[in-house]
């Protein structure tokens, strides 16, 4: 008793600990698990069960429920298969009259309004691809085949290489500086010399889509729910599935309901990229101080006034940072697009890949990210910009970066004209050099491959299979070993600790519905993999960010590090590790732990960033020394932030490991790979990425829950 | 007053103490909510016995598999005096578990002797009810028949033909069966 009542929160944690073991061992593998294991899902036999729901039927292997519950969620798939197959096929079939054939047409209603969506979404790419790279396909939008071959003179010619380099610098140095200005004309030159320029530029069309709709979408979205708690709470749990939600689980519905091509990227990229901009425009609407809001009622604004003219100036900083993670996300997303037929970089990326050519992956690879990183640093020195204002100004100093882009666009076009008599009879590299005509370095890098593999076969292949024979199979064992009875309660019960019955509920609802799915062991599987990062992401985060911390300089130098390998699409780890490890599950865990030690690394150096300088004297002043500050001040202050960084690897870790699956996992990522290439996988796609994004919320939930009561109980706004 | 003085007690006790108390009440809800699901959707040992028999089912289908690739692709005879790939005695017990099909062509054949079977096959569209091929180990022989049923000139009827399986077909991926001797 006396035990308890001095360690009352030790004594319930070894509590859970006990049952959850007892259980485990308690509960023996059923005899046929391996047997049930081993078939497909929808494989029909005589011995399985089933039930009706919704007029469909759902087979099952009746079996010991307490080691694993049965897939009553089964209907779940089938279910929104049949809803998208009726809603694209047989729902309010309307007239619509048809401009080819000149007569009427019945078509679904949805049907229809997604073909006009996807109609507008193919002219808005092509005009920017042309404007960029030229072409005749926007010009025949407005008139006609027949016109267009006898005025061949309209097409349009796109824009020399050097006019987007020059006005690219040219941006750069309005927003930031001649740093960024540098930067900008060197990323551009390198795309360009390495003969990068046509797909980078397809990829930017897309982006230059998919940006500003998202914008467009998020800030509306933002505002309506800053206007309305009905709309918030409507939105709130959308948006949190959607940050944790894996981006392949997406493009399974997408696929289904606006069909292959960069059209269907652009609104699938737009489906992820817009809750990042919602969050962040109420994150800015609601910091802006009542007196804000007040001074602009009094100076006889309206609401449509107090809006535009006051509230979203004020909340520019936010809303800006908003546009800068669309951007990112659009990157992101540049490369999982290509899985639905977008062009591009992220193509060209993927074919390498797929073809095991690291060397052309490498440069593909490392033109996206200098680009992302680019329009990274371009976005934040626009929101931290500060607009200035001269009543004295010359035109010349109010227009000088507009004039300066008129003259390089001038000296652009004569460049490309001379360029026509330089290199007459062969490409005019003044204008644009064609892909795979610039410098490569793909054969390099391929010999590169060759030789870490041949002079490292024997260590590497040692590693490889100490890793996987002794770590990575006996940790998998663990947890597919895990009853799901023991499971469940190990969870809930840590929800109930944490954060009491509400807390129990939410978590018991969110494991409940992947533990009655047909998915429960690749859930486990993907947990496995996930934690093993997470485990080690940390280990190496929270060292080297404390290390870090140490000094001034350092921290700032890795937290401009974490900013850059944060700008990369998470893809581009991929090649590294299997330029080292090739096809292996260690490529993946390895890709997993460099990713999510990012935001360990960065939530370290800021939770001890943040603790007050004051209680460092305060600290220095009482003679503690530097390592007694470090362990009884600032790790225990700074660790409510800490956990906020391990929220966030873990969602990294999840991302990773579901994007893993390309390579070969054997988890959920793998499932929903499938699904890709399944006619109806749409349900089972979009169902599994419902399961990743519980398995994120559940830690999301516990971590933050304990966060706050632990910030409440050190006094830490 | 006695419920009253219990709900006083309960609610003085430490917080820990009350905690503990959630969790030890939430593990029970738990495991008696799965014990009652097992009831409902839980499988007994019926369903273990069914699995094993299946898993037995699926490993020698696997065996008989791997035996038939191996086997020469064209007709497999029982019988010395032909060009055919004289099956030993063992590899015919081996492919006659293993086939599963009875091709027209040798139910064709084997009407030639059942014109009744023959009458109903053609008069119902080709249609067959069942087939089976199977060991007899009694007399160390492969057994193949089929049933045809259907209506001819206003009778519901049914034939049985069956006999000796003399020859298979083996097409590299599965055998069938070739000639049915029913005479």
């Amino acid at each position: 008793m006396e035990f308890i009542k001095k360690y009352p929160k030790l004594f319930q944690w070894l509590f859970l600990l006990i049952v959850f073991f007892a259980l485990c061992f308690a509960i023996d593998v059923p005899e046929t698990y391996k047997f049930i294991r081993g078939q497909a899902e929808f494989v029909k036999d005589p011995n399985q069960s089933f039930y009706v729901f919704l007029g469909k039927e759902v087979r099952y292997y009746a079996f010991d429920v307490f080691w694993r519950l049965p897939p009553l969620l089964g209907w779940v798939p089938i279910w929104i298969n049949d809803s998208l197959f009726f809603l694209m096929n047989e729902w309010m079939p309307i007239e619509f009259w048809n401009e080819d054939t000149q007569e009427f047409r019945t078509r679904p209603l949805v049907l229809q309004i997604s073909r006009n969506l996807t109609a507008f979404m193919t002219f808005l790419i092509e005009l920017i691809r042309e404007i960029l790279l030229g072409g005749l396909e926007t010009i025949v939008a407005f008139t006609s085949w027949d016109w267009i071959d006898k005025n061949p003179w309209a097409e349009l010619p796109g824009l020399p290489w050097t006019i987007v380099a020059a006005g690219s610098a040219i941006l750069a140095y309005k927003l930031s500086g001649k740093g960024l200005a540098l930067f900008a004309g060197l990323v551009m030159v390198y795309i360009s010399i390495f003969g990068q320029w046509k797909p980078s530029m397809q990829t930017l069309s897309f982006i230059l889509v998919a940006a500003p709709l998202s914008f467009i979408f998020g800030l509306g979205l933002g505002i309506a729910a800053y206007k309305s708690k009905r709309v918030e709470k409507a939105l709130y749990p959308i948006l949190l599935v959607m940050q944790t939600m894996p981006q392949y689980a997406v493009l399974v519905p997408a696929l289904v309901l606006f069909g292959v091509g960069d059209h269907a990227a652009v609104i699938i990229t737009m489906v992820v990229a817009v809750p990042p901009m919602i969050l962040l425009t109420i994150l800015g609407l609601r910091a802006i101080p009542p007196e804000v809001i007040e001074a602009g009622r009094m100076s006889g604004c309206n609401n449509w006034q107090l809006m535009f003219k006051v509230l979203i100036p004020t909340a520019r900083r936010d809303i800006l940072i908003g546009v800068n993670q669309v951007i990112m996300v659009c990157f992101s997303m540049a490369v999982i697009s290509a899985f639905i037929g977008a062009k591009g970089l992220g193509f060209n990326l993927l074919l390498a890949l797929n073809q095991l050519n690291i060397g052309l992956a490498l440069e593909a690879g490392l033109c996206i990210s200098l680009i992302a990183i680019l329009l990274d640093k371009m976005s934040l020195a626009w929101a931290n910009k500060q607009t200035d204002y001269f009543g004295n100004l010359t035109f010349y100093q109010r227009n000088r970066n507009i004039l300066f882009f008129v003259a390089t666009v001038i000296i652009g076009i004569v460049l490309a004209y001379i360029g026509t008599f330089l290199f007459k009879g062969s490409y005019n590299y003044l204008f644009e050099v064609p892909h795979n005509k610039g410098i490569s370095t793909a054969d390099f890098w391929n010999k590169g491959v060759d030789w870490i593999f041949d002079t490292f076969f024997v260590y590497i292949k040692a590693f490889n299979t100490w890793l996987i024979q002794d770590v990575l199979q006996p940790m998998r064992a663990l947890y597919l070993r895990m009853p799901a009875v023991a499971t469940l309660v190990l969870v809930v019960g840590a929800g109930y600790l944490i954060g009491g019955i509400r807390s129990a509920l939410v978590v018991c609802g969110l494991t409940l519905f992947i533990a009655l799915s047909p998915w429960w062991d690749r859930a486990l599987v993907t947990a496995y993999m996930a934690t093993f990062g997470v485990v080690i992401s940390c280990i190496i985060g929270f060292t080297v960010g404390t290390l870090c911390f140490q000094n001034k300089h350092s921290a700032s130098f890795m937290l401009g590090v974490c900013d850059i390998f944060q700008t990369f699409p998470s893809f581009v780890y991929l090649i590294p590790v299997m330029m080292l490890f090739g096809i292996t599950d260690t490529s993946v865990l390895i890709a997993v732990i460099v990713y999510a030690t990012i935001p360990a690394t960065r939530y370290t150096i800021e939770g001890l960033r943040s603790v007050p300088v004051g209680l460092h004297d305060a600290a220095t002043m009482s003679g503690v020394n530097k390592f007694q500050r470090l362990t009884k001040i600032e790790f225990p202050l700074a660790f409510p932030h800490m956990m906020l960084g391990l929220n966030q690897t873990i969602v990294f870790a999840l991302f990773m490991v579901i994007i893993g699956a390309f390579i070969g996992t054997e988890d959920l990522g793998q499932y929903i790979l499938k699904a890709l290439s399944d006619k109806k996988g749409a349900g089972i796609g979009f169902t599994l990425g419902i399961c990743v994004a519980f398995i994120g919320l559940i830690f999301d939930n516990l971590i933050r829950t304990w966060v706050e009561k632990r910030k409440k109980h050190l006094g830490i706004n | 007053m006695l419920k009253n003085n219990y709900l006083n007690r309960l609610k003085e006790l430490p917080v820990a103490i009350k905690q503990i108390g959630g969790l030890v009440t939430i593990t029970i809800i738990i495991i008696l909510s799965f014990g009652i699901l097992n009831i409902f959707w839980g499988g007994g040992d019926e369903l273990i016995r069914k699995m094993k028999l299946e898993e037995e089912r699926i490993a020698q289908e696997k065996k008989l598999n791997a035996l038939i690739s191996k086997l020469p692709s064209g007709v497999l005879v029982t019988f010395d005096g032909t060009d055919n790939y004289r099956l030993s005695d063992e590899l015919y017990e081996a492919v006659c578990n293993a086939t599963k099909l009875i091709p027209q062509r040798a139910i064709m054949a084997a009407h030639f002797l059942n014109y009744e079977a023959y009458e109903l096959y053609t008069i119902n569209g080709n249609k067959i009810d069942e087939t089976y091929v199977k060991w007899n180990n009694d007399k160390k022989k492969c057994f193949a028949g089929y049933t045809v049923s259907g209506n001819n000139v206003g009778v519901n009827k049914s034939a049985n033909v069956s006999g000796e399986v003399l020859s298979f077909l083996s097409t590299g991926i599965d055998t069938r069966v070739y000639f049915i001797k029913n005479f």
